[in-house]
């Protein structure tokens, strides 16, 4: 595919954006007029009902889908590049585990400081760098790709048993908190915190943007990377740092979310067919964008007749691809 | 050119000692021996990777041990026995990552990088391929791109790690003439190690031999003498 067809490609996604977050808005249960949503946000009136429902759940969850999917997308197209692998992502490999575990750990301890947004995002983040770097060191003494998924998946395994053992400790309130984050929910977020979301967010994807020429040569393999002149230690840690970054705030905030990190990064490279990253960075922020903004649309469609948990339904989506890719091409 | 200066290389213990060795301008090199005695442990030293046990090495009388990652990576380029070929990823943007070492923070490629590219190409005579993905070609036309992309590293020194192992006779054949006329006209310096010895000794290679746990350079050779050298424990 010739350069010009890429670009047009990704300005026609960049036009469905806008199309899809107005759907999003438009798609729950009660109907509200565009010039609502304007005064909520410029001429905000707290005793109309319709604009505090705008300002406290509309708004938040859209732009929360938003930068749920580009993130986790853009910190499973890093994970995949990084271990050279396209099985890799935030998911399988224990990324929102390790964030889950610390997230569990504190909001059952109770301490107040964990429950403010800082020490939210820190506790993630501290987790998810922490699971990163285990499966780094874990996946230099692999052979197959295959294997990687299996160690993810026992680290996802025993985390969440000691997650349970925690819960069985656990009091009433907290452990209720902790269940309903971790069915993960687009819901959680409020007016407040989305100016911190989204500085953190667009501060990821312009690190990630700075990270352009090692990526491209990563795609080669570490071992041709550093013959190449590539720092690797340094860039390993710089890439895994901006992974747990992002893969952290949407855990922190949303809970884990399946599979997103994983099948989006794989459709961007089947779509543009390029290795090109920062062609793929833009690919993966919009789809990602795109994908999480229609799940969610059609969650709250249906939430008038049953409520689906999100992670329930990205794994519907995303279990059935991954079966897909297997089958297309893991040694 | 490469001057080995009676080194030593192994991982923990000395797996292989040489003596006093220089390698010049113009040639090619090939290295022999058996499997485990430390072929690829000598390239990895060569490179950089791994560090010598004992004595010293120096490219164009610059010590190896004194060179920065990135003037290292402008003198010596290396090609792995076998690329594998990655999905979506064209010839030429393979090709083109081996400017790597000279090009910007978000490694923009300027139209002379782009120059050396298809010169170079024209050179190994690969210049249909470039539109292809790596992983739709054959062995050895992937071969010979692993050979491009080291060449536009524009580097004095290319060592080569059993580049012929995974290709049939004609495309051994292949890869050593254009190796051989490459070195020739652009003088540079190549080591190759492999275990094509009929085809060194048909296009009359000198050899770096590795044999009991040591490494010598022998400007002519016969068959016989070098299946003898090799033979011993």
């Amino acid at each position: 595919m010739k350069d010009k067809s890429l670009r047009s490609l990704i300005i026609c996604l960049l036009g469905l954006l806008p199309i899809a977050m107005y759907l999003h808005l438009m798609s729950g249960q009660i109907e509200l007029s565009f010039s609502s949503y304007w005064k909520a946000l410029f001429d905000f009136n707290p005793k109309d009902t319709y604009q505090v429902l705008i300002r406290e759940f509309r708004l938040p969850r859209m732009v929360m889908a938003l930068v749920a999917g580009a993130g986790l997308s853009l910190s499973g197209m890093l994970m995949q590049t990084l271990f050279k692998n396209p099985l890799a992502g935030p998911y399988v490999l224990g990324i929102n585990s390790g964030a889950s575990l610390l997230i569990a750990l504190s909001m059952m301890t109770g301490i107040q400081f964990f429950q403010s947004n800082f020490g939210l995002i820190g506790t993630a983040l501290i987790g998810a760098m922490g699971a990163g770097l285990l499966m780094m060191s874990v996946a230099q003494r692999l052979k197959s790709q295959i294997s990687l998924l299996l160690v993810g998946l026992m680290f996802g395994s025993f985390t969440a048993a000691l997650v349970s053992m925690m819960e069985s400790k656990a009091g009433a309130e907290s452990l209720k908190s902790f269940t309903m984050w971790s069915m993960g929910s687009l819901q959680q977020v409020t007016f407040e915190q989305l100016p911190l979301i989204l500085t953190t967010f667009i501060l990821s994807v312009i690190l990630v943007f700075l990270a352009v020429k090692p990526l491209n040569v990563l795609v080669l393999g570490e071992k041709s990377a550093g013959l190449l002149g590539i720092h690797i230690q340094r860039t390993r840690l710089f890439i895994l740092g901006i992974t747990a970054l992002l893969a952290g705030l949407v855990t922190a905030f949303c809970g884990p979310i399946a599979f997103v990190g994983m099948a989006i990064p794989n459709l961007t490279r089947i779509l543009f067919r390029t290795t090109h990253h920062t062609t793929l960075i833009c690919g993966n922020l919009l789809i990602g964008a795109l994908f999480l903004l229609g799940m969610d649309s059609f969650i709250q469609l249906l939430e008038g007749q049953f409520s689906i948990p999100l992670n329930a339904f990205t794994s519907l989506v995303g279990a059935p691809f991954v079966v897909f890719l297997v089958m297309r091409k893991i040694k | 050119m490469i001057r080995i200066h009676h080194i030593a290389v192994g991982y923990h213990q000395v797996l292989l000692r040489s003596e006093d060795i220089q390698l010049n301008a113009g040639k090619v090199y090939a290295l022999v021996g058996r499997n485990g005695i430390g072929k690829s442990t000598l390239l990895q030293s060569l490179t950089g990777a791994l560090p010598l046990l004992e004595g010293k090495v120096s490219f164009m009388n610059d010590d190896l041990s004194s060179l920065s990652r990135i003037e290292l990576v402008k003198r010596v380029a290396v090609v792995e026995s076998r690329f594998e070929g990655i999905e979506y990823l064209k010839v030429k943007d393979y090709i083109a990552l081996g400017r790597t070492p000279y090009t910007d923070a978000f490694g923009q490629l300027t139209t002379q990088d782009w120059e050396v590219i298809q010169q170079t190409a024209s050179a190994i005579g690969i210049r249909s391929l470039m539109e292809k993905f790596t992983d739709q070609i054959s062995d050895g036309e992937r071969q010979l791109c692993a050979v491009a992309r080291a060449f536009v590293q524009e580097t004095p020194i290319i060592l080569l790690d059993e580049p012929t192992a995974f290709l049939d006779y004609l495309n051994r054949q292949k890869l050593l003439n254009i190796l051989i006329a490459l070195s020739k006209n652009q003088q540079k310096c190549m080591l190759l190690s492999t275990h094509d010895l009929e085809l060194c000794l048909k296009a009359e290679l000198p050899l770096l031999l590795a044999s009991s746990g040591k490494l010598s350079l022998k400007e002519h050779f016969n068959l016989e003498e070098v299946l003898f050298e090799m033979s011993k424990p």
